[in-house]
Order: structure tokens, then C-alpha cells, then sequence
């Protein structure tokens, strides 16, 4: 008998099918039924996938909703970039600078102008690819829509922009051509932007700054940064009358002049004034004063040679051993030295910019310990605490110091001799650079020397989160760091609330018609063996056992449901053609108001199949129960 | 055992029980045997248990006890302890019998509505995994008068027809053994005469034994070899027995 199993289960499915084809009105009829579950259920599903999903990507996978964005503009570092970048969840990661260095003037065909912002960008942009638009290379740019409206190009014209800055009173520019690579649609923005790589946009912020773009061609300052003062004391042999005095100052820049004592003057400079001299002080409250004041003071006073003594306020350089110290600044050619009764300074006369960059890190050691204590600073200067200080001085090593600034600079002072007065005393160019210092970075260039201003540096980023669910996480940590950050976190959340929402109330609404379906199978198929029961009872009775027999309304079960997926399927298809015709013109091409994935194809026909299978094992074990005997007779 | 003395069928001291709590019905069989060729004949009045006896025969319906039980097939050796299957509830063994072994002819054709009348003759066939050939049972369909409706569902058949029909089906696998229903009980006497007639020569040619259940014992009488009768007992209000007896003539009594 084990022969005729493989028999069997090809004889029992003959069976069931034979008695569907017989009974063709009432399968037609379950079918329907089910059919009537099925496809409104794939089209619900369909329409699911199709408007959730379509929403979902148009709003949920904007990038605009995984970005973070800074709310204030502050400084971060290389490092910090390199840090945040490898964040997990960060996906995208570029420096921006200061928003007024990153304005362009785009230069229209028929040579009008208009203002635009330059955003920078790099490998990998989420914004620009996953809006279908390339990353631009070098000289290359990529428009928002209403950028290339105003700009009047289009993808593969060539985009004249031009940059202008204002350096010494005269207005420069320069302009440069891009290769438009791309434009985004209206839906990435209304803004009118050029994103570009950001090597660009830096030497755009560079030129803007006064500095030459080498690179590009673009003519400009080295980054040498410019000595600044408190103030000038002004020394002359002879007084000046109060109408001389208040005129010397028209148009140079000083808003004040005013006689000092020579105490006074020796509490600014650091210095001893001659008794013979008279002094003035010469400022502008809250602004720094520069060689151009210096010079245009300098002009008007021509004739009553005048001696101009700038002086820094309140500078403080910290040992090698933490403490901090005092120096006095001064930088006089030999005859000037004469005047103020000194000996000349190894490093001569005032100049804004050295050829030889170690004279700006000279100093001259004062050897009188006494005359340390009388400076009243003394104690503070860091060397007098140390025994060696004597030879030290002379050492070819020089001191080490730092000063606190807006970034701390170190460098190393050469000592040059003995100072001539009770302070060290260092060319006062050195001291203006470390008044800049103070306000702009400053960097100290050990290799050669010299001292250079940094570029205003980041002062802000774009930063895209991988996924949605990153980017809570990402704003907190960012929150954490005390950063300032602003992320669409309500609109995230409310649409990932209106997405479960959504996938609740569908699972709810299948819940509800697979429960329908499987109800329905489960009556009819009973109803179905209950009606067999005289010839399933005859199949028994012709050899069958209860198993065989138990596997008939089983197999019914999966023919109907089978049938009722294919004209479900079918119903669905044609359905969900007519729904995406209808509703085209608020599609984009590739987009589908009902669509049924294809990864959701199987599991749907296994999920219908089992519950058939389920459906169907009541009615199995209900035909297990049938007794031959009792059914071969007609009562 | 040898050939041609153990019986085919064999049943010693079988009990079959069944009813409620409130009224019972007890089959005693002391003693039973079918030998191969033989047409027994099971006769009684209604309710006398001949079907139950028959059921129980046809392996369909289990034994409440049984001392001895057994089928014994030509060149089938010590054959099978049927009471012993009983016992064990070896369902797929007893189901393997009856598709082997026996046909059984139910009292009304017992036909499967949803095939045709040629599906319903095969069907036994494919259950036991045999093949029969189109053209044998065609000859098989002309012999009964059937031939005619070999395609036709069995709804669209006659009452007399069908049950030809169910005869055909009953031997189309080779059985050995042959258990028929009343198969005449809603025929005219002419027409029951010659199904009756039909279903012995058929049996006789393919050497079937027969056990045929009848309250109308001339209409075969002159086919039959051995026939029991039943004794009912009222044991009380709600108990009645009965007990199946040989006749010792059976064509005898008929006459």
C-alpha cells in the first residue's frame, strides 16, 4: 500500500478538482467571496504603498527633512568636522563659512547682476543627487530652479559670476566662468542658490577677505597680519596750540587728542619720556588704530617732527612656567632712539610688514632685577622666579610664550641683548600683531617664522542625517556639543506618526478581511465536506483512509484560494490602472498613486494560501469524523 | 493453510455493539465463513443487523470483540488478522484491504456525483493503482447495458442504471471478495432479477466470492451457496440482540 501513497496525493487533488468543476456555480461563488477580500485588500495595500509611499519620498525622504542645520554662525575647527563626520547616522558632512562671504554677483548675458548665495558642497550631497542633480567639480555649479530662471542658463551653459570686495577704499572684482552640471527642480527650493565645490566657495570667502586666490589668478594680499594699537602717544618738542591740535586729527582716522602728562605717557609706552617732550594721546574709543592712522598723522604733523609712539593696552604673554608678563613695545631708527634719550632697537623703525621675519620675535631682557620689581611686574615675568634667568636670556634657545588671543599663539622670542629700560622691550609690531591676534585668528607659522592670519574658517555646516530616525539622535548629541541646531524633528515625527497611523489602520482593515475571508472559507468548505459526506464516506469505503480524505477539503481550500488570488490579482491590476490613469497628472513620471511592491507578491500568496490551509483543517477534521458505514446507506 | 479449506472470510465469536445509553443494539456472530466462489446470503428483516454484519465484513465498521476475525487472499500465506487491525486502529491497513480485496456495491449505487460514469468505474482502479483498459471496460459497460452512458454524470442515469453501474465499479479492480448492499431494493422484481442475474455472472466468471444482503431471498435463490439468518431477542424495553444463524438450506426455506 506504501506504493499507492505518491498515488494518492496525486488522486486526491484530481478529486477535489473534479468535484469544483462539477460543483463549478458554487466554487464560482466562494471565489467571489473571496475574491471580494482579496482585491480590495490588494488595492488598499497598493494604494498604501503607492500614496504613503509616494508622500513618504516626496516628504520623508526629502533630504531638506534630514538636515541639521546650525542656527548661529561660530567657529569649528578641522577636527570637529573630521570628529562629527564620522558620527554613526551622519551621512553627509561639509564646512560652510560666514553667509556674507559667500554672496556672489551672477553676471546675466546682457551684463545685469544680481546676488546670489554659494553654498558649498561635495562628494556624495544628498541634497543635490537625491534631488537628480550631479555634485559639481571644479568650476563647475549646480542651480536652485529660481537661480537659473534669474540667471537665465540652463544645464550645460556657462554661469559668469563675479566676486567683489573693497580693499583700501577701492572697489575690486573678479570674475570667473562655471559649467552649470545641474539644476534643481522647483521642489528643492525657492532660494536662489549656486551650490559649488567648496574649495570655490573659500576662495571666493579668501578674495572677499583681501587675499589672492594664487590658484585662480584672483590678485590680493598674502596673509600677512597687519599690526594694531590702542593708541599712538604723540611726541613733539614744542606744544600745540589747541586749534593746531584739534586739527591734526581731521580726516586721519583719530577721533581724540588729548595732552598727557609724562607719566601718563610712560604708563602707556612702558617707556621713559624725556623730560623736554611733550606728550599727547592720540585714539579712537573702540577702534583699533593702524598704520594708515599712523602715516596720515604723521603727514599732518610734517614740519614739527613729530615722534609717534603706538602703544598696545593691557598685553599679556605667559611664560614657559604660566606666568604672565608685561612687555613694552618700540620700534624707533637710531635718531628717533636719540630723541627718547634710548639706545637704538636691534630691529630699527616702524614697518607694518618685515622682509626679515625673526626681528618680530626679538626681545631685549632686562637684566636689573630691581628694576622688575619697580615695573610692578616683576614678579610676574616669569623668568626673575627662575635662578638661570641671566643665562637664559643669552641662550640661542630663546623664550618661549604665549599669548592668549582669540586663538593662543606660541612662539619662541630671540634675545637680543640687555633692555635698555626697566621692561623687556619688543618691536611694538610684534605687539600690534598680538593686539590683532586678539579679534582675528592669528596663526603662528613655526617653519618660518612669521605670523599669518587665518582665513575666517568654518563657521558652519550642512550636515545630512542617513535616515529619518537619525536624526533626533543626531540633534541631540549636537544639542549635547551646545551647538545651536535646528532639525525638523515635529515634521519628522508627525509624518512618522501619520505613517504608522497609516500602516495601523491598514493592518486593521486586512485584520479585519482576512478574519471576513478566513470565516468564509472556514463555513464553506465545512458546509462543502458536510455536503460530500455520503462520498467522501464512498472514497473511504473504496480504500482511502481518513488521512487521504482529510487532505480533500484541503486542497479544495487552496484550489479556491489560488483562484481567487489569480482574479483578485487580475481585478487589482486593472483597478490600480484605472486609479494611476486617473490621477497622472498629479504624478511624476515614475511615481504610481497605487502600486503593489513586488517583494510583497509572495508573502501575500503564502499568507492567503496558510490561511486557506487553516481555514480548511476544521473541515479536514471534520471529514476525519465521517463513518462509511453510516453514510453508504441512504436512510 | 491449505488451499481450499481456509475460508476466505472467517469470523468465530464476534460481537458488535452499538446504541445509547437508553436503547441497545447487540450483533452476535458465533460463527461466519465465506469460501472463495461462494454467493452467501445474508437474509433477515430490517433491523436485524444484516448490513451491520456486512459492514463489519467489508471492514468499515469495527468489532466490539472477536475472537477470531480473519481474510485470508489465495496465496496470501497465514492471511490477515483482522481483529488484531481492529484492535490496533491500523486505519492505513484496513483502508489497503478494502481497495485490494474487496468491492462493495452500496444499496443505492453510491456513485460519486462530481465524475462521470466512466471516472466512477476507474476510480477503484486508481485508488489501488491498477490500470484498466478502456476497451475492457467498454466490454465490461455492453455486457451490463451501460455502454451508452459511460460519459454521462451519474445524475442523468436511471435508478437501474446507476446501480449497474455501481456493480461494474464494485468489480473493475479485481476484487476478491464481493459485498453487496440490497443492491435490487429500489428495482422491479423483473429488473432486480436480471441485475442479480448480471452481478452472479459476472462474479462467477472472475471466481469472486459474494456476500449479499437480502430481505427477498427468491430472488436469488438460485445463486446462492450458503445463507444466515439473524434471531432477534428482546432482551428488555430498550435492549434487543440478535444472533446470526447458519441455515442449514437455504434454498430450501426459500422454497
Amino acid at each position: 500500500m506504501k506504493t499507492h501513497r505518491s498515488g494518492h496525493a496525486r488522486l486526491v487533488p484530481a478529486l477535489a478538482a473534479a468535484h469544483l468543476r462539477h460543483d463549478w456555480i458554487l466554487t464560482l461563488c466562494l471565489v467571489i467571496a473571496l475574491t471580494a477580500v482579496i482585491a480590495p485588500l490588494l488595492v488598499l495595500l497598493g494604494l498604501k504603498h503607492g500614496t504613503i509611499e509616494t508622500l513618504r519620498e516626496r516628504l520623508v525622504e526629502d533630504p531638506v527633512y534630514r538636515e541639521l542645520r546650525p542656527t548661529q554662525t561660530q567657529p569649528y575647527s578641522e577636527d570637529w568636522f573630521a570628529q562629527v563626520a564620522a558620527w554613526p547616522g551622519v551621512a553627509f558632512l561639509t564646512p560652510t563659512i560666514l553667509p556674507l562671504s559667500s554672496v556672489v554677483q551672477v553676471v546675466r548675458a546682457d551684463e545685469t547682476t544680481s546676488l546670489f548665495d554659494l553654498i558649498p558642497t561635495a562628494a556624495g550631497d544628498p541634497f543635490l543627487l537625491e534631488n537628480g542633480a550631479p555634485v559639481p567639480g571644479e568650476n563647475e555649479v549646480v542651480l536652485t530652479a529660481e537661480a537659473a530662471r534669474l540667471s537665465g542658463v540652463a544645464v550645460g551653459d556657462r554661469l559668469g559670476v563675479r566676486v567683489s570686495r573693497t580693499r583700501g577704499g577701492r572697489s575690486e572684482n573678479v570674475q570667473a566662468e562655471l559649467k552649470v552640471v545641474g539644476v534643481l527642480p522647483i521642489g528643492a527650493g525657492t532660494l536662489t542658490r549656486i551650490y559649488a565645490p567648496l574649495a570655490f566657495v573659500l576662495d571666493v570667502e579668501s578674495y572677499k577677505e583681501g587675499y589672492a586666490a594664487a590658484r585662480r589668478g584672483w590678485p590680493g594680499d598674502t596673509p600677512d597680519p597687519y599690526p594694531s594699537f590702542d593708541g599712538v602717544v604723540l611726541l613733539l618738542d614744542e606744544p600745540l596750540s589747541p586749534i593746531v591740535r584739534t586739527g591734526a586729527i581731521i580726516q586721519t582716522g583719530f577721533a581724540r587728542i588729548g595732552e598727557i602728562t609724562r607719566d601718563q605717557a610712560e604708563a602707556l609706552l612702558g617707556l621713559p619720556i624725556p623730560q623736554r617732550l611733550h606728550a599727547y594721546d592720540l585714539s579712537t574709543p573702540n577702534t583699533p588704530i593702524t598704520q594708515s592712522n599712523i602715516r596720515a598723522i604723521q603727514t599732518k604733523l610734517r614740519g614739527r617732527e613729530p615722534l609717534l609712539l603706538p602703544y598696545v593696552r593691557d598685553l599679556e604673554l605667559i611664560g614657559a612656567d604660566g606666568r604672565p608678563w608685561r612687555p613694552a613695545g618700540l620700534s624707533v631708527d637710531a635718531a628717533q632712539a636719540a630723541r627718547l634719550d634710548l639706545p637704538p632697537v636691534p630691529w630699527g623703525g616702524f614697518q607694518a610688514r618685515r622682509e626679515r621675519a625673526e626681528e618680530l620675535t626679538s626681545v631685549l631682557w632686562p637684566t636689573d632685577a630691581e628694576a622688575n620689581a619697580d615695573s610692578g611686574v616683576g614678579s610676574d615675568m616669569g623668568l626673575d622666579s627662575n635662578p638661570d634667568a641671566d643665562t637664559r636670556q643669552g641662550a640661542d634657545d630663546g623664550i618661549v610664550v604665549t599669548s592668549p588671543g582669540r586663538t593662543e599663539l606660541s612662539f619662541v622670542l630671540r634675545s637680543l641683548g640687555p633692555s635698555p629700560v626697566s621692561e623687556p622691550l619688543a618691536p611694538i609690531e610684534l605687539l600690534g600683531i598680538l593686539r590683532t591676534a586678539q579679534d582675528r585668528a592669528v596663526a603662528y607659522v613655526a617653519s618660518s617664522g612669521r605670523f599669518e592670519m587665518q582665513r575666517a574658517g568654518y563657521r558652519g555646516f550642512r550636515l545630512y542625517a542617513a535616515s529619518l530616525d537619525d536624526v533626533p539622535r543626531l540633534y541631540r548629541r549636537l544639542r549635547e556639543q551646545g551647538l545651536e541646531v535646528d532639525a525638523a524633528i515635529e515634521a519628522i515625527e508627525r509624518i512618522q506618526a501619520l505613517d504608522g497611523g497609516a500602516t495601523r489602520l491598514f493592518w486593521l482593515i486586512a485584520l479585519l478581511g482576512l478574519c471576513g475571508g478566513t470565516a468564509v472559507l472556514v463555513a464553506s468548505l465545512y458546509a462543502a465536506v458536510d455536503r460530500l459526506r455520503a462520498e467522501l464516506g464512498i472514497i473511504r469505503l473504496l480504500g482511502l483512509s481518513r488521512a487521504h480524505v482529510a487532505f480533500f477539503p484541503i486542497v479544495e481550500g487552496l484550489m479556491i484560494a489560488a483562484l481567487s488570488l489569480a482574479v483578485s490579482f487580475g481585478a487589482y491590476g486593472a483597478l490600480a490602472t484605472v486609479i494611476n490613469r486617473s490621477f497622472a497628472n498629479e504624478l511624476a513620471p515614475d511615481e504610481r498613486f497605487c502600486a503593489l511592491p513586488a517583494s510583497l507578491i509572495a508573502p501575500i500568496v503564502l499568507t492567503t494560501l496558510l490561511l486557506a490551509c487553516l481555514a480548511a483543517l476544521v473541515a479536514a477534521w471534520r471529514s476525519t469524523n465521517i463513518d462509511p458505514s453510516e453514510v453508504v446507506r441512504a436512510d | 493453510m491449505r488451499d481450499g479449506q481456509a475460508p476466505m472470510v472467517r469470523m468465530e465469536s464476534i460481537v458488535k455493539r452499538r446504541g445509547q445509553a437508553d436503547s441497545g443494539f447487540e450483533l452476535r456472530v458465533p460463527e461466519l465463513r465465506v469460501d472463495t466462489g461462494e454467493v452467501v446470503a445474508l437474509i433477515g428483516e430490517s433491523g436485524c443487523g444484516k448490513s451491520t454484519l456486512l459492514d463489519l465484513i467489508a471492514l468499515i465498521l469495527a468489532p466490539t470483540s472477536a475472537v477470531q476475525f480473519r481474510l485470508h487472499l489465495a496465496g496470501e500465506g497465514a492471511g490477515q488478522d483482522l481483529a488484531a487491525l481492529w484492535a490496533r486502529g491500523d486505519e492505513g491497513a484496513l483502508a489497503a484491504l478494502r481497495r485490494e480485496a474487496l468491492g462493495y456495491i452500496p444499496q443505492t449505487g453510491g456513485l460519486l456525483s462530481f465524475l462521470s460514469v466512466r471516472e466512477n468505474i476507474r476510480l477503484p482502479c486508481r485508488i489501488k493503482g491498477v490500470s484498466l483498459a478502456d476497451r475492457e471496460l467498454e466490454t465490461l459497460a455492453k455486457r451490463l447495458g451501460v455502454a451508452e452512458c459511460l460519459d454521462r454524470k451519474p445524475h442523468a442515469l436511471s435508478i437501474g442504471q446507476r446501480q449497474r453501474v455501481a456493480i461494474l465499479r464494485a468489480i473493475a479492480h479485481g476484487p476478491r471478495l464481493l459485498l453487496a448492499d440490497e443492491p435490487t431494493a429500489a428495482l422491479d422484481k423483473p429488473r432486480a432479477r436480471a441485475v442479480l442475474a448480471d452481478m452472479n455472472a459476472l462474479a462467477c466468471q472472475q471466481h469472486l466470492a459474494v456476500v449479499v444482503v437480502t430481505h427477498d431471498l427468491d430472488l436469488l435463490a438460485e445463486h446462492v451457496d450458503r445463507a444466515y439468518t439473524f434471531d432477534l431477542e428482546r432482551l428488555s424495553e430498550s435492549e434487543t440482540r440478535s444472533t446470526c444463524r447458519a441455515l442449514d438450506d437455504a434454498k430450501r426455506v426459500i422454497a
